[in-house]
């Protein structure tokens, strides 16, 4: 491949210029300032590694970072605002679904009251219907379900109280 | 000012404690730590994205990624190295969104007193480098800045960069020629 304007070649002392400029011993390597003297590569890598290096330390010099406490503080915060974040989505996820047994609840329960008060009406001819078949089952079953539904209406909302109450405020 | 409750200030030292078992290290090692690596994880941040701002606000980021992670590590270089790692995954997620209010590296950290003679062409020196740097490709800024400003050996970049360390000669190679030649057509 043509080298042509793509400057001098690689030195393997190149790593050892940067090592001497980085440690802030090169005044006292003479063999190395020797060869970087007469080195392309080596005198390019020189001037490109004292400028970044100066660059590197006047940087750091003005660095505005904050203290170590003030990072460790606000990470704290943030780890600990992840993990209750994190906590929370199982109990969203819960009061979806004790809302929706609730409201599903009350449905069922809403719908047996308006039959029991008001009779007839089409629809409601077509579901007496199916009551009427499902008549078959004992009364002390359909009294035991109805008590099991309501206690569920009750105790729903109380379960996802207790869940997501914070006890510690 | 609002004063703190005692049951806030028991909140708060559970989070503290919470926080020594989240993390990977306790406070005093990372303290330590900290000192150490701050200022040259925010120089490298600082010009690899050529904004100031944006290396405070990624500096926090990464040393809370770094507090977060599940590695292990033998000793304080690998730790070392793998913050230089999320620093520059970082630079590179910054990258591909918008820029927006940019604070330009001389601008805001370059006061030097122009009457002295030594200082201002150290100053214009740093600014030239600063925009050859620019001009850089990403990769070849980090390697540039990782090899030569902070000595780092050939297998420490590559374990930052997550590169073949055989290749890192190559590539710092091309890289410092391309450094060279955009300094050259700058001063010429």
């Amino acid at each position: 491949m043509s080298r042509q304007g793509l400057g001098p070649i690689a030195c393997p002392r190149e790593q050892e210029i940067v090592d001497l400029v980085a440690s802030g011993h090169w005044s006292d390597g003479d063999g190395l300032r020797a060869h970087a003297a007469d080195c392309a590569a080596c005198a390019e890598t020189l001037e490109l590694a004292r400028l970044l290096q100066a660059d590197h330390k006047a940087l750091c010099e003005k660095a505005p970072v904050p203290s170590a406490g003030a990072v460790w503080w606000r990470a704290t915060i943030r780890a600990r605002a992840e993990a209750a974040r994190t906590a929370g989505q199982p109990i969203t996820l819960l009061q979806g679904i004790a809302a929706a047994t609730a409201l599903g609840l009350f449905v069922a329960l809403a719908g047996a009251w308006w039959r029991s008060i008001a009779p007839g009406g089409v629809w409601f001819e077509r579901a007496g219907d199916l009551v009427s078949r499902s008549a078959a089952v004992p009364a002390a079953l359909s009294l035991s379900l109805l008590v099991v539904l309501a206690a569920c209406l009750i105790l729903a909302p109380l379960a996802v109280y207790l869940a997501t109450a914070d006890f510690e405020s | 000012m609002h004063e703190m409750t005692l049951s806030e200030l028991s909140r708060l030292d559970a989070a503290a404690s919470e926080a020594d078992e989240v993390f990977q290290m306790d406070e005093d090692a990372f303290r330590l730590f900290y000192e150490r690596t701050a200022r040259p994880v925010w120089a490298y941040l600082a010009r690899m994205t050529g904004d100031a701002r944006q290396a405070d606000d990624l500096l926090q980021e990464a040393y809370y990624r770094l507090l977060r992670a599940k590695a292990t590590y033998d000793t304080d270089a690998h730790r070392r190295n793998y913050l230089f790692r999320i620093a520059t995954n970082l630079v590179h997620d910054i990258r591909r969104r918008p820029r927006v209010d940019a604070v330009p590296m001389s601008d805001e950290l370059d006061h030097a007193d122009p009457r002295q003679t030594d200082a201002a062409a150290h100053a214009a020196r740093r600014v030239d480098l600063s925009r050859a740097m620019a001009l850089l490709k990403p990769r070849e800024r980090e390697l540039l800045w990782l090899a030569y400003a902070q000595g780092s050996s050939h297998q420490e970049i590559a374990a930052t960069l997550r590169l073949k360390t055989s290749s890192i000669k190559a590539l710092l190679f091309r890289a410092r020629q391309r450094l060279a030649a955009v300094l050259r057509e700058r001063e010429s």
